[in-house]
């Protein structure tokens, strides 16, 4: 009892820290609440993100200032066509003495104290450096040096630059089914943010302004720990997991759950994907969602806040419909809770 | 063989008595031409000669000499010739020409004469349609006595009137039919004048109430969920809690029930998702439920909103 009540406990102090922790970034970043709301149930759930979005909106500032608020080490890589694996790892020199010399690269400068790593566009780089990725995303391991380094604190963050297609190479459906979320950030919807970021020469110096967020909101070394109570503390129901594999059946089959789309052919548009580690991924976020909004249950709404950042990458559409997925996956989506009831 | 010489004989002067008797007849082949009048024709115009034909018993006329359709000369065509006998027993060889001739002033012109190949056994001979002469005159004046230009077309003859009185009654037989398969079908559709406003909480209400007091856990589910389906079927989504506000917004006759559907929700919530019916009925009695939702039921049939919105099928059951 005293154990629960104590867990309890914390997991309401974290909570404010959490909703201190998007104010925070929100101070920072205009006109982006949901995604800050999306990357905190990343951050809360231990999930890897890849944001997608245009040039200049400020995904590197706002991961700047995450990485500030939450503490701990951050990195940051710009991929290249030409970077490799072992780009990441070593930093090849010719030291001072006039010698070469082989140190620890970006991702090992600082140990394994790394808690953000961004990859600056991710689909510039060749799959030799996804492949390397796709390890650090999923064991948080790399080899460097004849010995493994461990990573327990490390969330991966990249960016795809979704506008240019020459000399990229896509990500491989294996490596985009292990980021927890893929969020588009866009250019922010409110008129007087806009305003705001234009003339407030607050916001042209990005530097000060992400020095002007508080540092180390949180122990990001307990982050883990507070992430298992969370999916431990959240409830859910039976009505809530038979409404999730409602949504599972409608999105994979989405001609039999009734759902129609203007100038698709519904029994053709899903070819597969939508897999059980998606659908674990999502019900992860909706339990981090459900936590930051006060509840100790999941509910209907907490799926349809995190399902297509969760959900939508994962769903492979028939190649006919693939150049059309933003918009197509965003409506099936919606259609989706449209038309599975809930309870 | 003096007897046969005898016989032949005699067959010969049998013969020769039978060629006498035959001969008078074989020159009374007779043709006589019944015309018409003889004047008054103008270009374009057609004369039909018939030649009463008397033959001699066993006289033919040859096939091959019967005129047939043709152009006879510049001005004249021969359209059609048919040969009939007739019941006293003569031939009737009936010939229609048409004149073309455009004369400057009356002038009499002549069909020519046929002759027809008339074969009696092995004999021929030849027994002649006459000749016909009529006076054709000419169309117009050659000086044109009035103003205007005499080679102006004249005006169309007027159609002659079609009776179309089973056509009209067709026409507004399938007019009919189509007018009744369009309301039929506008019916069935539920197309504007014939919208069917659903009334998901009427119906709600009706089920709660013929399922008596939801006193259990499961009946109170199930009262919810009717209630769930109403809320869906109003705002033509699923709706869910968050949702509360926008759907008062869609929906402004709902504005003053907002509190009793904050409270549906809230409940409906323990019930399905947190700690359990029972603690649901706690917070919102199964008789409260029902209250709602013949507040809900009394909202909705108060005021019809400008457009019902789309209703989902499984509403209405």
């Amino acid at each position: 009892m005293d154990v629960i009540a104590s867990s309890d406990a914390t997991l309401a102090d974290w909570r404010d820290a959490a909703l201190t922790f998007e104010r925070e970034v929100g101070k920072v970043v205009l006109g982006q609440e949901r995604v800050i709301r999306l990357l905190t149930i990343a951050v809360f759930a231990r999930g890897h993100v890849l944001l997608e979005g245009d040039v200049g909106v400020g995904k590197t500032t706002l991961l700047k200032a995450m990485a500030r608020a939450i503490g701990g080490a951050y990195a940051r890589v710009e991929g290249t066509i030409d970077l490799m694996p072992t780009d990441l790892v070593y930093d090849a020199r010719i030291a001072d003495d006039g010698r070469p010399r082989i140190d620890p690269g970006p991702l090992l400068k600082q140990g394994g104290d790394l808690s953000i790593f961004f990859f600056n566009e991710i689909n510039r780089a060749r799959p030799q450096v996804h492949a390397l990725l796709l390890r650090l995303m999923a064991e948080g391991t790399v080899s460097a040096f004849g010995r493994e380094v461990h990573f327990p604190h490390l969330q991966v963050f990249a960016d795809r630059n979704r506008i240019e297609r020459e000399e990229t190479f896509e990500l491989p459906a294996a490596a985009r089914d292990r980021f927890f979320m893929e969020v588009q950030v866009t250019t922010p919807a409110d008129r007087e943010a806009r305003r705001a970021l234009i003339f407030d020469p607050r916001f042209h110096d990005t530097d000060r302004l992400v020095g002007a967020v508080r540092e180390g909101l949180f122990d990001h070394q307990r982050l883990a720990d507070i992430a298992r109570l969370i999916q431990e503390r959240i409830h859910a129901s039976p009505a809530i997991s038979d409404y999730t594999i409602a949504l599972w059946d409608a999105v994979r089959a989405p001609h039999k759950a009734g759902i129609t789309l203007p100038d698709v052919r519904m029994d053709r548009l899903v070819q597969g994907g939508a897999s059980p580690r998606g659908l674990s991924f999502l019900v992860r976020a909706a339990r981090v969602r459900a936590w930051l909004e006060g509840r100790d249950m999941i509910v209907p709404e907490d799926l349809r806040a995190v399902f297509p950042e969760v959900m939508a990458h994962r769903i492979f559409f028939d190649p006919v419909y693939e150049m059309r997925r933003d918009a197509l996956a965003g409506a099936l989506c919606r259609a989706a809770f449209e038309t599975v009831p809930a309870p | 063989m003096r007897c046969s010489i005898i016989s032949r004989a005699a067959e010969a002067a049998a013969l020769a008595a039978l060629l006498a008797l035959a001969s008078p007849v074989a020159r009374a082949d007779s043709i006589a031409l019944k015309a018409p009048r003889a004047f008054g024709y103008v270009i374009g115009d057609t004369l039909t000669l018939e030649a009463v034909i008397t033959l001699d018993p066993g006289a033919q006329i040859d096939p091959a000499s019967l005129p047939q359709p043709r152009k006879v000369s510049s001005w004249l065509n021969l359209v059609a010739t048919e040969l009939t006998p007739d019941a006293a027993g003569h031939l009737r060889l009936s010939l229609t020409y048409q004149t073309f001739f455009s004369p400057l002033e009356p002038r009499t012109l002549e069909i020519p004469a046929w002759p027809l190949t008339i074969r009696q056994g092995d004999a021929r001979r030849t027994l002649t349609v006459p000749a016909f002469a009529f006076v054709t005159t000419p169309l117009r004046e050659l000086v044109a006595s009035q103003g205007g230009n005499p080679m102006a077309l004249q005006p169309d003859i007027a159609p002659r009137p079609f009776p179309l009185g089973g056509e009209w009654r067709r026409a507004g037989l399938a007019a009919a039919m189509a007018g009744f398969g369009a309301f039929g079908f506008a019916l069935a559709s539920g197309w504007r004048p014939f919208a069917r406003h659903p009334r998901p909480f009427a119906a709600a209400a009706r089920a709660l109430r013929r399922q008596g007091d939801p006193g259990t856990p499961e009946a109170y589910r199930a009262a919810l969920l009717s209630l769930h389906r109403g809320f869906d079927a109003t705002s033509g989504r699923r709706l869910l809690a968050e949702d509360i506000g926008a759907f008062v917004r869609q929906s402004p006759r709902f504005a003053e029930r907002e509190s009793d559907i904050a409270r549906l929700f809230a409940a409906s919530r323990t019930a399905f998702f947190g700690a359990g019916a029972e603690l649901a009925m706690v917070q919102l009695p199964p008789a409260e439920v029902v209250a709602i939702a013949a507040r809900l039921a009394r909202t909705e049939a108060r005021d019809r909103g400008p457009a019902a919105a789309p209703a989902l099928e499984e509403a209405a059951s």
